[in-house]
Formats: structure tokens, C-alpha cells, sequence
């Protein structure tokens, strides 16, 4: 299955974030679908990102959810513990996650497959306990309990909170649209070229000159820093963190958001986040069944729909160039 | 065909967003709890308590010639944007006119269902829910909690060990306790009176949910020779796990398990074999031999609708539901949340043991006709030994010596 051209590409995000821009003219008054909206647009950033880094850069990295929460904790504290402005403190907070990202990555990434995984989910596994630690508390994480109390984004006399939706909904949507725009940008620049090249032969793409790990670490620290951006978002938005984020379920949803979106199907992740999203929202009221509900979704995507949703999106709409591919996986 | 097929697929979708149409003849009450995840087995406690207050009142005719209509959500493992979604989508989408919940957030739940009229009640036992509260009293006016604090209750259980029938043969402690905002609250609590007291606490533990290989804590313990361990994470494999890995070689100590004596499944998965355990429950209601006829004619009721004995929040939250249909036949309206909140503040509610009282932070505060239960596992069931405060024993039930001391 091919990936899309960058027209393709383009018109698929267009026609995502103009319906959901019209969204608030429908289910504006209902504060319940509106923070299903909300959530959707901040899941289609985390989970482009983690397409991006997994699906076209080919690095296994588990440690997505722990980026947003970084992310999230970072800003929190410094526009609390600091006084810096929600939004300063935002952009603040992404190049805390996109160091961290670094740090992560320098080692992780002379490892290979499987190793980088299970690197990425140790740091997954250890920032539930360093935010409950005495060390998390004396940053002011607030240890157990959490931070009860973020305020809000404010620009130009708007307050973006949770009072807000429609005002929180839109400053969403267009972070949405920039982190697509960016990511969109990478993947049909030299540097999704280069992950092509790497993926197909390491060793061929080194005699041309593209250096595996310099773009790696680049791209790691790139969706670092956007996926750190989407959980200080988050964090401003909701006005509460707790570790409780770093819990399985929110994992595994963003897995499925991938495998519906379609991995290294860009901007298939896009339409898996809200897909992924509304159902499992959807689904809520059944309790015990959600879950069983999704999986049996998964299984039957998977076998079904192997390239995602964009696969089935392809069928109906065939692209006119199919020369013109990116796909990873061919 | 296509056509048909997308205009079906347009209508589906647009009624899915609309949501279902209540009838005009009920009252829908919401009921945010912990269907999936670790937090499930409290969850199924609260609703065992709701369900058989809600049952009761449609039985009787409704509520002011209404029946109730539950509407659940699944509050999962309580990140900050479920606690949000669940308040927006029961108050705020679905219209319930009264919420009833268990554990919901610990603080979280103050501000997103604060932000609403609905009354809320709540389980959380828990501080920093108390101190939300207290952040804009009159805006989360609607917020009661059903329990007192975490720091009330750790205070209430290290009274009772204290008061034991019982000679400690050293002053060593260890305490073991989940890293969550309630285990937390629990065991710094303890090690704080311990300490005071004189206490070494020779051994503090903080393990995450699921944690089911003991031996390593075990061969800490057999070295220290404690008192009294107290153990304090309420999953039921979690502290199911850690007794039976503790009685393959027991030492001489008093086992406490807290609040982590509820999840009906300790005493259904061991019986007998748990006889011995010694456990704390807010809000309590005393068994197996209840205070008053009126609740003891509730134990029984309890008892033939589910086949067991009431287990923590079960009577709790079924009090939280009468407490607000009595505010609701009293005020005449259930809409007119305000005056029902109010009528809840301030006349608080007359239940199976006696009077419910919310002091100023709307927190139902262990004592009184409501007080903290003391349990010991006896002959397979929860026994109630003491009632706090005043800690005094309840009725003739004794402390017995686990059958592990040597």
C-alpha cells in the first residue's frame, strides 16, 4: 500500500480539521462532546508523533504517553512554581520533553528494535515513581496526589479553560493544525526521504551520507517536543495532572489510534485519534464491555484493514501518482 | 444503494450525538464508578449500595411520583480528564439531578462536579479533597463527602491498635501501603502517631497496584519480627497474595489491613483461613450484629439481595442516595438543586443507625451515630470489635489472638 502525495496528504487534512472545525456550529452547547473534541484533536497530535517516530522512522519507541506527561508536569510547574505564563511556560515545557527526548535517545538509539522499546517503556515505568517520589514532591508534582490546581492559558483577555471549550477547542484545533503541518512537512521533506533509506538499507543510505542516528535523534526530539507541547496543553486545559495518566489504559488507546489510523500511514493517525476517541467515549456507559468492545475493533481492523483506515480510504479514492510513495512499509 | 447506506450511516451518527430522550416521568440520578481497572472491586461496593437504595425507592412508588433512572460512567482508573468527562457527561449532557459516586478523584471530582448545581456525594476519604473544598466553599456547596479524611481514619485505626486487648512483644512497625493518594495519606499518618508514640518503624513500603510477589518484603519483615505490620493497598489479589506468602512463616505480629479489608473478595477467597485480620471501615455499619432494629432489618435486607454481609461504601452510599431523596421529597422539586443542598446542610439525615450530620466542609466526620468500624476477621466474616471515636468495644464481640502466634 502506498502512502499518500503531498496533495493527498494535504486535501485529507483539510477536509479532517475543516469538519472539525465546524464541529462547535452542532455540539457546541454540550460541554460533554465538546471535550470529546478537545481530546480528540490533542490524541491526533500524540498520536501523529508517535506515527512519525514509529511508523516512518522506524524506532520502536514506547515512551509517547511518557513525553505528553513530562510535557504536561513541566508546565504545570513552572507556570505554578515559577509564575511564567500558561503559554510561555507551554513552549517551556516541550523543550523540557524535547531534552528529555534527547537524553532518552542518545542511548536508545545505537540500540536496535526490540531494545528500543524496552527502553522507552522503562522510562514509562519510572516516571509514575519519581513523580510520587519525595524528589517529584520537592519539584512540586505533588507526589500521590497530583497538582489540583493549573491555571489556565489567557490570550488577548480569552481564558482557555475548561469553563471555555469552544475558546479551548479552537486553540487546540490550531495546535493540531501546526504539529500536522510540521509533521506532514518532515515526512515529505529530504528527511522522510532519509527514513525511507535508512529503513530499506542502513548501510547503502550511510554511503550516500544520511547519518541514521543524527536524523533519529533529530525526529525523536522533534515529536518530544510537540508531544511534550500537547500534554502542557492538557494540563492547562483540565487544571488537574495525576500519574493516573500514565496507567495501561491510555496506552493501549493510543495504540489502537495507530492501528486504526494505520501505522506510518500519515495522517491516517489523525483520523484513528478521533475514531479511537469518540468510540471509546461512546462505549463508556457499557462499563466492562468498552474494552472488549475496542479489542474485538482491533482484531477486526487488523484483519480486515491491515493499512488502517487510509487504506480504506485509498480504495475509494485511488491516488492519481502511485509512484509517488513514501510508505515505510512499502 | 450507496446513497441509502451513507444517508443511514449520516442518521446513525447524528443520533448518536444527540443522545437517548429521557421520559419526562423519572429522575435521572448519575453514577460515576470504577467499572474497568484496578479500582473495580470498591467500585461494585458502591454500587451495590446505590442500586438496593434506588430499587427501594421505585419499589415504593418513586420519588415524588417519579421513578429513578441510573445512568452510569465508567470513571476507570480516574485521570483527570475521566473525572471531567464523567461530571460534563452526567450533569452536563445527560441532566442527572443527583450524583452519587464512591471513590471519584480524590479532589479532582470537588471541581469538576463543583462546577455544576447537582448534589455530588462522594467516598473519597481524602484531605486533599477536603482542601479543594475549602478552596471556594460556596461554589462546591453541592459536594458532600460520605467518609471522613484519610488523615481521620489512619488517626482512628493506630487508636485501636493502641486500645488492643493485646501486649506487644516490641515497639516495631512496618508499614506497607499503595502508592496512591489514599495509601499515601494512610501510611504517613501511621509512621507520624508510630513515631510519636515512641515506635520504630522499622520498615516503610510504598508499592504500586498489582504488586503480588511478596517474598522479598517478607524477608525484611522475618528479620525485623514487627508488632504489628499494616498493610494498606485495597485490591484484593494485592493483600490476598501478601497473607498467604506472610503465613508460610508467620512471626508474632498483629496484621492489619486497614481499609484494605473491604473488597468483599478477602473474605470470599480465604474464609476462615483469613480469621485473625484486623481491618478499619469508615462510615461503618457495624455487623454482624447491627446498633439499631432499623439497621439491622437494612444488614438483612443487604444480606438477601447480595448473599453477603455489606462490605465498606455499600451502606455509605446507600445513605448518600437517601439522604438526597429525603432533601428531594422535602423540598418538592428535585431541579431545585440549591434548596436541596441546603436542606442536606442543614438537616442533614436521619438513617438506620441514627443521625447524619455534614459539618462545615460537608464531610460526614467518623463518630456519633456514624462512627469508624473496627473489624476482625472471625469464624470467615467481618466482625466488628471496636467503634472510633470514642474507641470503646462494640457490643460482646472480643479481639481474638491470630491462631499464627506462637
Amino acid at each position: 500500500m502506498m502512502n499518500m502525495n503531498w496533495k493527498s496528504m494535504s486535501a485529507f487534512m483539510a477536509v479532517i480539521f475543516g469538519v472539525m472545525a465546524i464541529m462547535p456550529l452542532f455540539v457546541g452547547g454540550s460541554d460533554h462532546l465538546m471535550h470529546i473534541l478537545i481530546m480528540c484533536l490533542i490524541w491526533a497530535i500524540v498520536a501523529s508523533c508517535w506515527d512519525l517516530i514509529m511508523g516512518f522512522a522506524g524506532i520502536f519507541s514506547f515512551g509517547q504517553v511518557a513525553f505528553f506527561v513530562i510535557g504536561a508536569y513541566a508546565s504545570a510547574i513552572f507556570s505554578i512554581q515559577f509564575g511564567i505564563n500558561p503559554v510561555a511556560a507551554m513552549f517551556l515545557a516541550g523543550m523540557v520533553a524535547a531534552a528529555c527526548g534527547i537524553l532518552v535517545g542518545l542511548p536508545c538509539l545505537r540500540l536496535k528494535g526490540a531494545y528500543i522499546a524496552l527502553v522507552t517503556f522503562a522510562v514509562h515505568m519510572i516516571l509514575e515513581p519519581f513523580l510520587k517520589s519525595g524528589m517529584g514532591r520537592a519539584i512540586g508534582t505533588g507526589g500521590s496526589q497530583g497538582i489540583m490546581t493549573i491555571p489556565p492559558m489567557e490570550l488577548f483577555g480569552i481564558v482557555f479553560s475548561a469553563d471555555n471549550k469552544i475558546a479551548v477547542f479552537y486553540a487546540a484545533l490550531l495546535l493540531a493544525v501546526v504539529c500536522s503541518i510540521i509533521i506532514m512537512l518532515v515526512i515529505r521533506s529530504f528527511w522522510g526521504t532519509a527514513f525511507l533509506a535508512i529503513k530499506d538499507s542502513k548501510d547503502f543510505a550511510a554511503s550516500l551520507g544520511v547519518s541514521a542516528f543524527r536524523h533519529k535523534l533529530v525526529v525523536f526530539a522533534l515529536t518530544s517536543f510537540l508531544t511534550g507541547l500537547a500534554g502542557a496543553f492538557y494540563g492547562h486545559y483540565v487544571g488537574m495532572l495525576s500519574t493516573r495518566m500514565l496507567g495501561i489504559d491510555l496506552f493501549v488507546m493510543l495504540m489502537i489510534m495507530l492501528v486504526i489510523g494505520g501505522i506510518g500511514k500519515f495522517p491516517g493517525a489523525i483520523l484513528g485519534a478521533i475514531i479511537t476517541v469518540t468510540a471509546n467515549e461512546m462505549l463508556a456507559p457499557l462499563g466492562p464491555y468498552r474494552p472488549l468492545i475496542l479489542g474485538a475493533m482491533v482484531v477486526v481492523l487488523v484483519l480486515l484493514l491491515p493499512d488502517g483506515i487510509i487504506g480504506l480510504v485509498r480504495r475509494f479514492i485511488p491516488g492519481k501518482n502511485p509512484a509517488d510513495s513514501r510508505s515505510p512499509s512499502g | 444503494m450507496k446513497k441509502f447506506c451513507l444517508i443511514t450511516l449520516a442518521i446513525a451518527i447524528l443520533f448518536s450525538f444527540a443522545g437517548p430522550v429521557a421520559a419526562a416521568d423519572t429522575i435521572k440520578v448519575g453514577v460515576p464508578l470504577a467499572m474497568t481497572g484496578p479500582y473495580t472491586d470498591t467500585g461494585d461496593n458502591y454500587w451495590k449500595g446505590i442500586k438496593m437504595a434506588i430499587d427501594e425507592i421505585n419499589a415504593s412508588g418513586g420519588l415524588l411520583g417519579k421513578q429513578l433512572e441510573t445512568v452510569r460512567f465508567d470513571t476507570q482508573e480516574f485521570a483527570p480528564e475521566r473525572v471531567m468527562q464523567g461530571a460534563d457527561y452526567l450533569v452536563g449532557n445527560r441532566k442527572v439531578d443527583s450524583v452519587h459516586a464512591g471513590w471519584a478523584g480524590w479532589g479532582q471530582d470537588v471541581r469538576a462536579y463543583g462546577k455544576y448545581t447537582a448534589p455530588f456525594f462522594a467516598d473519597d476519604g481524602s484531605q486533599a479533597a477536603v482542601d479543594v473544598f475549602r478552596e471556594n466553599p460556596e461554589e462546591y456547596s453541592n459536594i458532600f463527602q460520605l467518609t471522613d479524611t484519610d488523615i481521620n481514619q489512619a488517626t482512628s485505626m493506630f487508636n485501636v491498635l493502641m486500645a488492643l486487648p493485646h501486649e506487644y512483644p516490641n515497639k516495631k512497625v512496618v508499614i506497607i501501603n499503595a502508592d496512591d493518594s489514599w495509601g499515601m495519606g494512610v501510611g504517613d499518618t501511621l509512621e507520624e502517631n508510630f513515631r510519636n508514640e515512641g515506635w520504630d518503624v522499622a520498615l516503610r513500603e510504598v508499592v504500586p497496584y498489582g504488586t503480588r510477589e511478596w517474598r522479598s518484603v517478607m524477608t525484611r519483615i522475618r528479620r525485623i519480627q514487627p508488632a504489628i505490620i499494616h498493610v494498606e493497598i485495597v485490591s484484593a489479589q494485592e493483600v490476598i497474595t501478601f497473607f498467604r506468602q506472610f503465613m508460610q512463616r508467620p512471626t508474632n505480629s498483629i496484621l492489619s489491613y486497614g481499609y484494605s479489608i473491604v473488597p468483599r473478595e478477602v473474605v470470599q477467597t480465604m474464609g476462615k483461613e483469613a480469621d485473625g485480620l484486623i481491618g478499619q471501615v469508615p462510615t461503618a455499619m457495624p455487623t454482624p450484629i447491627a446498633p439499631t432494629p432499623e439497621a439491622q432489618a437494612w444488614v438483612e435486607r443487604f444480606v438477601e439481595l447480595w448473599k453477603h454481609q455489606p462490605q465498606a461504601g455499600s451502606w455509605a452510599a446507600y445513605s448518600g442516595v437517601k439522604a438526597w431523596a429525603t432533601a428531594v421529597e422535602a423540598v418538592g422539586d428535585e431541579k431545585d438543586h440549591k434548596a436541596v443542598t441546603d436542606y442536606i446542610s442543614t438537616h442533614g439525615y436521619k438513617g438506620e443507625t441514627g443521625w447524619w450530620k455534614w459539618d462545615e466542609d460537608n464531610v460526614m466526620r467518623g463518630g456519633g451515630d456514624v462512627p469508624f468500624g473496627h473489624y476482625q476477621v472471625q469464624d470467615g466474616e467481618l466482625v466488628t470489635i471496636f467503634t472510633d471515636p470514642p474507641v470503646k468495644p462494640y457490643m460482646d464481640f472480643k479481639f481474638i489472638t491470630p491462631r499464627w502466634f506462637k
